[in-house]
């Protein structure tokens, strides 16, 4: 279980890190806190000529609140956002899907710029900061653009970033009062990856939101309007009327082929949904 | 011989480190892990590797002071940092009372894991606000420990929480440390000689083929349809094109085909990070009245590391227009090796779905008479799972 040889620098600046990227030679992996990445390298999936550590970069290491925005540096951990050190314009949201990535000696060093990157389906970020309507802020040769994380994440692994940029920062909306968020995952074994994740962000006073169905197989099902899951409208008694048909019908749109799959996801959406209505799970419909 | 901090050997880098209370210079390679450096540098063997893939916990070091994987935490990631490990815990209060705890309620019995899971335990005693059963098992899950069955270790910690809350000791709530990864310093912190830049060599091993078995039983299955704009009999002609089919498949070459109904090949395929060139061959049946055909293969990786073998049977029908074709696929496969470790099965009907599109766009684009638009051009080699490759070298070998 020891990687291939590879090369390891550690720029100290972004522009440093744009302009190494822009000139290397050979295969590049940047590296944040390795969680992901590592096992990768030990197992010989992934072989590198040189990685490049960005963790040496300051501005990487910054949260701030922007016009309503939490603006998280890719390099902020999960147990930055666990404890708290990061502002919360979440209702603790945030906290609790961090609280809940993996074991804590992973989250001690995991980051949310690098889960998302690496991409993997069953990862919580990806599926939770494209329910709560995140974007992503990149970094390349000529500029900077943003993203939201659905058209980020394209597919098993796969993200929307050329080989000379970088994502440097994660861009979560506030979510405003009375908004309803649900967050659910189902795991045969604590910290492994989800088999399901069910995510709902719900505006009952305006009568929107979204829903995500993730751990699928590729890239996660968004439902940027959620109002059929609902019966057509998201009101107050959202969680009395979420139909399990509805979603079950938009996997078999996604393609999901397997009944017990879907029923599995459908159910847990519908614990997210129950969640976020703050019902007891004994009121869950079970999924048809 | 010896080189100042700024010039470690090639290939080598040069770190200053504080280990259980001690200022370091370590040289160490790149991919060397922290859990390298302290069993093979510094002879502190009480940090035990078990998977080293980040699952068992066997490696948790004190990293700042904070919990982590030693061995997903490569050398040059930590420079600057201080690491704590279970030999520097000897005086420390909460570890000796853990260890009395442990002792008492018979928490070991291998001992293996059981210097991680002391300083996983430590940890849920500084932050855990009181001996919750539950909160415990859940912090512990990330350390295995196939002695115990876990109950006196948790009895051990419960006792240790309990015992401290009891004497007014507070538990601690991590809000004042500096964001990022812990062990991680800010700026340029690694003396590196650069090496020669090893450009990555093609990496393909030479031909080992792998005859395909005479039975097989996948371990899994799926089913992909692919829509054509073209007749099915020029669907079907072209399907019993071996380089035709060959050139429509992204990262496929065919060297050899020693048998009228067998080809040798090799497939490079690439999800995100993950690259890897498969050579193998496949035997071929056809059925033209039916206008279906199966194909059989087998292969392995350039470092024969990871081994697959694959049967897909396809039939060609009309399609839901007039002058169109579907092709639909039924594709089983069985996975062994690294990537098998990694792999899950979802992963594979994504790529399948991905690579079935370029695939379907690069044959109508050759029965039209035109080049195939590159292929994912955006991304031209990232395209496909190792896994699938079961299924690519059938595809690669069907003729």
């Amino acid at each position: 279980m020891k990687p291939n040889p590879f090369a390891w620098e550690r720029p100290a600046s972004l522009a440093a890190l744009l302009d190494r990227l822009a000139t290397a030679q050979g295969g590049v992996k940047l590296i944040a806190g390795g969680q992901s990445l590592g096992p990768m390298l030990a197992l010989r999936l992934v072989e590198p000529d040189l990685i490049l550590d960005i963790t040496g970069i300051a501005e990487l290491r910054q949260a701030r609140v922007e016009a309503g925005t939490l603006v998280l540096g890719a390099c902020v951990t999960h147990a930055d956002i666990e404890d708290g050190r990061v502002p919360d314009l979440t209702g603790g949201a945030l906290q609790r899907v961090a609280s809940a990535i993996a074991y804590r000696p992973v989250r001690n060093r995991g980051t949310i710029g690098g889960s998302l990157v690496h991409a993997d389906p069953a990862a919580d970020w990806v599926s939770a900061l494209m329910a709560l309507g995140a974007e992503v802020e990149i970094a390349g040769p000529t500029g900077r653009r943003t993203l939201p994380v659905e058209r980020f994440v394209t597919g098993a692994l796969e993200v929307a970033l050329g080989p000379a940029e970088i994502l440097v920062a994660v861009r979560v909306p506030a979510l405003p009062p009375g908004a309803a968020w649900g967050y659910v995952k189902h795991c045969a074994k604590i910290g492994e990856f989800a088999h399901a994740i069910g995510a709902v962000r719900l505006e009952p006073g305006a009568g929107r939101g979204r829903a995500v169905i993730g751990a699928v197989e590729g890239a996660p099902v968004l439902l940027a309007d959620a109002r059929p899951l609902f019966g057509g409208r998201i009101g107050p008694d959202f969680a009395a009327r979420f139909e399990p048909g509805a979603a079950e019908a938009a996997l078999i749109a996604a393609g999901m082929a397997d009944p017990v799959e879907r029923h599995v996801h459908v159910t847990v959406l519908a614990r997210a949904v129950a969640q976020a209505g703050k019902l007891p799970l004994s009121h869950v419909p079970e999924a048809a | 011989m010896s080189a100042g901090l700024a010039e470690p050997a090639t290939g080598r880098i040069a770190l200053g480190l504080t280990v259980n209370g001690r200022s370091l210079r370590i040289e160490a390679e790149p991919r060397s892990h922290l859990g390298d450096v302290l069993r093979e540098n510094l002879n502190l063997t009480g940090t035990h590797l078990g998977c080293e893939h980040g699952v068992c916990g066997a490696c948790t070091v004190l990293l700042d002071g904070e919990p982590a994987r030693a061995c997903l935490t490569f050398a040059g990631a930590c420079a600057g940092a201080t690491v704590t490990t279970i030999e520097g815990l000897d005086d420390d209060p909460i570890a000796t009372a853990l260890r009395a705890a442990f002792n008492r309620e018979h928490a070991l019995q291998c001992g293996y894991c059981t210097p991680g899971m002391l300083v996983a335990a430590r940890d849920l005693v500084l932050r855990l606000p009181e001996a919750d059963e539950r909160r415990i098992r859940v912090g512990l899950s990330g350390n295995l420990c196939r002695c115990t069955g876990y109950a006196g270790i948790v009895r051990a910690v419960m006792a240790v929480i309990a015992e401290r809350r009891a004497q007014d000791i507070r538990p601690e709530t991590g809000g004042a440390r500096a964001l990022g990864p812990v062990g991680a310093r800010i700026g340029e912190t690694v003396g590196a000689r650069p090496q020669a830049a090893r450009v990555t060599e093609n990496r393909v091993a030479p031909a080992r083929a792998q005859t395909p078995a005479t039975t097989f039983a996948p371990a899994h299955r799926f089913t992909q349809v692919i829509d054509l704009s073209h007749p099915p009999d020029a669907v079907f002609a072209l399907l019993g094109d071996i380089e035709a089919v060959a050139a429509c498949l992204p990262g496929a070459v065919l060297t050899g085909r020693p048998e009228p109904d067998t080809v040798e090949g090799g497939l490079q395929v690439r999800i995100g990070p993950i690259a890897a060139t498969f050579r193998g061959s496949a035997r071929i049946a056809r059925d033209p009245a039916a206008r279906a055909g199966s194909v059989r293969g087998a292969g392995s990786d350039a470092g024969g590391r990871s081994a697959t073998e694959g049967e897909l049977r396809y039939r060609v029908e009309p399609g839901p227009a007039p002058g169109t074709a579907r092709v639909a696929l039924d594709v089983g496969y069985t996975l062994i090796g690294p990537l098998a470790q990694f792999g899950r099965p979802g992963l594979v009907r994504d790529l399948a779905g991905r690579i079935a599109g370029d695939f379907a766009r690069a044959v109508d684009a050759r029965l039209s008479g035109t080049e195939a638009p590159a292929p994912a051009g955006l991304n031209p080699l990232r395209l496909l799972l190792g896994l699938a490759r079961a299924r690519l070298a059938a595809w690669l070998g069907r003729a």
